[in-house]
């Protein structure tokens, strides 16, 4: 714990022994936090260590109960996000805050226009100047006219640093500390990289803490690297000593084997063919395709955004309409565009954004997990509560959820934990072929473990498997065979075998 | 180990709920004693109040508007609105008289099916032509309003050699009224539908996440178009009832269903936002609503105060019952 008085001296704001208690549960537990001028800190942990809770303290949406918040020295008491903001203190939010339908420029200044006003009125034409300059300053191109909600995410974020950086200037702040909430969980790899750029650009007038589920890009874009476990500082390092391996260790409390992905128990692959895509086209989004899924094979999609690959899953998926071609699975044809069909043939998809499209979150776990199979729990014509029950406590234990009860609010699950209910949701449903787009996406790395885990088990018991990976390293480690796509053509087949994994370099080159 | 830790980390939050609300009192005892103050203060008012003949009234009162709200819930659940119970009530209320004359008794049938085939109509806009359904039942409850207008253009009395047909529900048996039993038989039915039935889960699936339980191959079509035709059914069942207890149909009497019935389910705790709720609380709800109606005019409170001291009542109940854990954003 190298945090003493001698690293809040020079530092900007400084966390002092932040203890923060839920009934039944320390979510911190004086936690020290010191934030240097012109620095990027990179605060790291597991879902559930703390990282939430000590971001919301800072902005002002919750209060310590002990402990304390100093600014440049000096005790400061932030009651709510205002008071944050008029210290200095902003946040990016992961999924953006700002109001979609209103433009750039009205985004920018909401709720702070009245340096616009004249004689009560906004000039729109001014504010319109100070956005582009605003943006200018920070090298952003962005029509500042056009509605938030038609700017795409990178834009969005860069738009609310913006926002950040002009209301610390607006009140008097001249090193502003900006706190951005896993950033690039929604960024395609060339944003990231202009994101990062930005950062060691802002910097020189300000300090960053930067929270990441990808550690690598923690430890590439930060200064000073913070590791939160279990609501209590675990240590602290400087970013250039840090290792992922090390890191990673820290935040679960115990070493991963070399084989992170679980590859020694990677079957052959290949067996009987389960899905066959036959010259699969869709005009505007992919060219003819065709390719093979066999029994006990995961086969990962490659490509950058806008190479056709997501379209490709949800045609199978029956989300989209097809323009010509054929899906074949165990041989039978499937009909297009109709997501019941597709289930019922045996095609299951875990998509992307759990919360919205795969979960009923108010409902509890048992309603989750059994909705594909409610035929099955009748008793007669009934449901039956006893059936219903036994089939959610089997799958509950069978793909290791950790909940307090099967009749627990999914809401309340962990990231993990939510998105073992959804694959076990389909599992359940005697599932042939699984499509999953990104299934570790926001998912701590422990519950990242286990559901490799759990897919190397789907596999060997004959299920078929599409996958989209956040990280190349994932989809070439879980692989048996890879197909790289670049704008809406498959370009080459890769072949991953345990024993002879292709480098990232390699498929790279054949992606850009 | 790692997962011990994840599994504490979600203990710890229920346990932090449950703790929360240890010190408070539930919500459903909230409610009741909510009930029982407002019953004793109405019973100070007037002895009568809680006489026999009264708590039968009230209760066949709670029954009549029962029928339409649980309907309603359906349609609220499924993440919708039905505001053309009010038309749709008027409307049966009319043509089953009218048509006891040439049919008798198989006015009761022919009353409920074309209830629901208005509910089927409602849903399919709703589906198929994707108008939303607050909308759309907006729309189509003037239509019926105007429809009961043109079969009858003033309140139609029943001729009293008919009375008999009517009787069935207004007789009596071990001196509850028939309007109780049918009204307990009609809750059941909605009760085994929503819990025991895929259909019925299908509702609240669709409720919570729509494109979630699109994605996972349910119906969505055919699953909102059951919630509205329950709905359908429900005002036709209250249709039918008023105008047997009245011996005869009014244009006019649907009116009040319409907010009564969104009132009854949404003091007993669902929420408008769909995808929460159940059959036990909208009775709690019209039971409520129908007790504060008879206990205003049985204590003699003016007229010109009732409605609003039954919208303070919604909203003070409604702060009782309401589950805000599951609807962070009240809008």
């Amino acid at each position: 714990m190298s945090v003493g008085n001698g690293a809040s001296r020079d530092s900007i704001l400084a966390l002092r022994g932040i203890t923060k208690t839920f009934p039944g549960v320390v979510a911190l537990d004086g936690v020290e936090l010191a934030i240097r001028r012109n620095e990027v800190v990179g605060l790291v942990g597991e879902n559930g260590a703390g990282k939430s809770v000590l971001m919301k303290i800072m902005i002002g949406l919750m209060q310590p109960d002990e402990g304390s918040i100093m600014l440049g020295g000096e005790p400061i008491t932030l009651r709510n996000p205002l008071d944050a903001i008029r210290n200095g203190i902003g946040m990016v939010f992961q999924d953006g805050s700002m109001v979609p339908n209103m433009s750039v420029t009205e985004n920018l200044f909401l709720c702070h226009e009245n340096g616009f006003s004249n004689l009560g009125v906004f000039s729109l034409r001014s504010m319109r100047e100070s956005a582009r300059a605003l943006l200018a300053e920070l090298h952003l191109h962005i029509d500042v006219n056009l509605p938030v909600a038609e700017i795409g995410p990178a834009a969005r974020q860069m738009v609310e640093i913006a926002r950040l950086l002009w209301l610390s200037r607006l009140y008097g702040r001249d090193n502003p500390v900006l706190i951005l909430d896993e950033p690039t969980t929604v960024l395609a790899d060339k944003e990231r990289e202009t994101l990062f750029a930005i950062l060691r650009d802002i910097k020189k007038r300000a300090s960053v803490v930067f929270i990441s589920h990808r550690i690598q890009e923690v430890i590439e874009n930060s200064d000073r690297i913070c590791v939160l476990k279990d609501g209590k500082n675990v240590t602290e390092m400087d970013a250039s000593d840090a290792r992922l391996v090390r890191i990673e260790q820290l935040m679960v409390g115990h070493s991963f084997s070399a084989d992170r992905f679980h590859q020694d128990d990677q079957g052959a692959g290949g067996g009987k063919e389960i899905l066959r895509v036959e010259n699969l086209d869709r005009a505007g989004s992919f060219e003819p395709i065709s390719f093979t899924v066999g029994e006990g094979e995961i086969v990962s999609l490659i490509g950058l955004v806008g190479s056709g690959k997501e379209e490709v899953c949800k045609c199978i998926a029956g989300l989209e309409k097809a323009d010509t071609g054929s899906i074949f699975l165990d041989g039978r044809r499937l009909p297009m565009g109709s997501p019941s069909s597709a289930v019922r043939a045996g095609v299951g998809h875990i998509p992307i954004d759990r919360r919205s499209e795969g979960l009923a979150l108010m409902m509890s776990v048992a309603e989750n997990v059994n909705l594909l199979v409610l035929n099955r729990l009748k008793a007669g014509v009934l449901l039956s509560p006893a059936r219903e029950r036994k089939n959610a406590q089997h799958w509950v234990a069978e793909c290791q959820i950790k909940t307090p009860s099967i009749s627990t609010m999914c809401a309340n699950l962990s990231g993990g934990n939510q998105q073992k209910t959804v694959i076990s949701k389909w599992l359940s449903s005697q599932v042939r072929l699984l499509i999953l787009d990104h299934p570790t996406r926001g998912v701590d790395v422990g519950a990242k473990d286990e559901i490799y885990k759990l897919m190397r088990r789907l596999a060997k018991e004959g299920i078929g498997m599409i996958i989209m990976c956040d990280t190349l390293e994932e989809d070439i480690g879980l692989s048996n065979r890879m197909l790289v796509m670049k704008d809406g053509r498959l370009m080459k087949e890769v072949d991953s075998s345990p024993r002879s994994k292709p480098s990232p370099q390699s498929i790279i080159s054949l992606i850009v | 180990m790692v997962t011990g830790k994840q599994g504490d980390a979600v203990n710890g939050q229920e346990t932090r709920k449950r703790q929360a609300r240890k010190g408070q009192i539930p919500p459903v005892y909230l409610t009741i004693g909510l009930l029982v103050i407002v019953t004793l203060l109405f019973f100070l008012g007037n002895r009568n109040f809680l006489s026999l003949y009264n708590i039968n009234t009230i209760l066949s009162f709670s029954a009549i508007l029962l029928m339409v709200a649980l309907g309603q819930m359906c349609t609220i659940v499924v993440g919708g609105i039905d505001l053309s119970v009010g038309g749709l009530v008027s409307f049966i209320s009319v043509i089953f008289i009218l048509l006891i004359k040439p049919m008798g008794y198989l006015a009761y049938p022919v009353s409920l099916l074309a209830g629901v085939l208005i509910g089927w109509i409602n849903g399919n806009i709703l589906t198929r032509i994707k108008i939303p359904s607050f909308i759309v039942t907006l729309a189509t409850g003037g239509i019926l309003t105007s429809l009961a207008y043109i079969a009858s253009p003033r309140p139609v009395n029943l001729s009293p050699s008919l009375y008999s047909v009517v009787d069935l529900l207004n007789g009596t048996l071990f001196t509850v009224s028939n309007v109780l039993y049918i009204g307990v038989a009609v809750l059941l039915l909605f009760y085994v539908i929503l819990r025991f039935t895929r259909t019925g889960r299908n509702i609240f699936y669709l409720g919570s996440n729509i494109k979630m339980s699109w994605m996972s191959g349910i119906d969505i079509v055919k699953t909102r178009n059951i919630a509205f035709m329950l709905s359908g059914l429900g005002a036709a069942m209250t249709g039918i009832m008023i105008s047997s207890i009245r011996y005869g149909g009014d244009p006019l009497v649907g009116n009040a269903y319409v907010l009564n019935s969104i009132a009854a389910v949404v003091v007993g705790g669902t929420a408008l936002t769909g995808g929460t709720g159940g059959v036990i609380n909208t009775v709690f709800g019209a039971v409520f609503m129908s007790l504060l109606d008879n206990g205003m005019n049985v204590v003699g409170i003016d007229q010109y105060f009732q409605q609003a001291i039954l919208g303070a009542m919604v909203i003070i109940s409604v702060t009782l019952t309401f589950d805000r854990e599951k609807t962070p954003i009240v809008k």
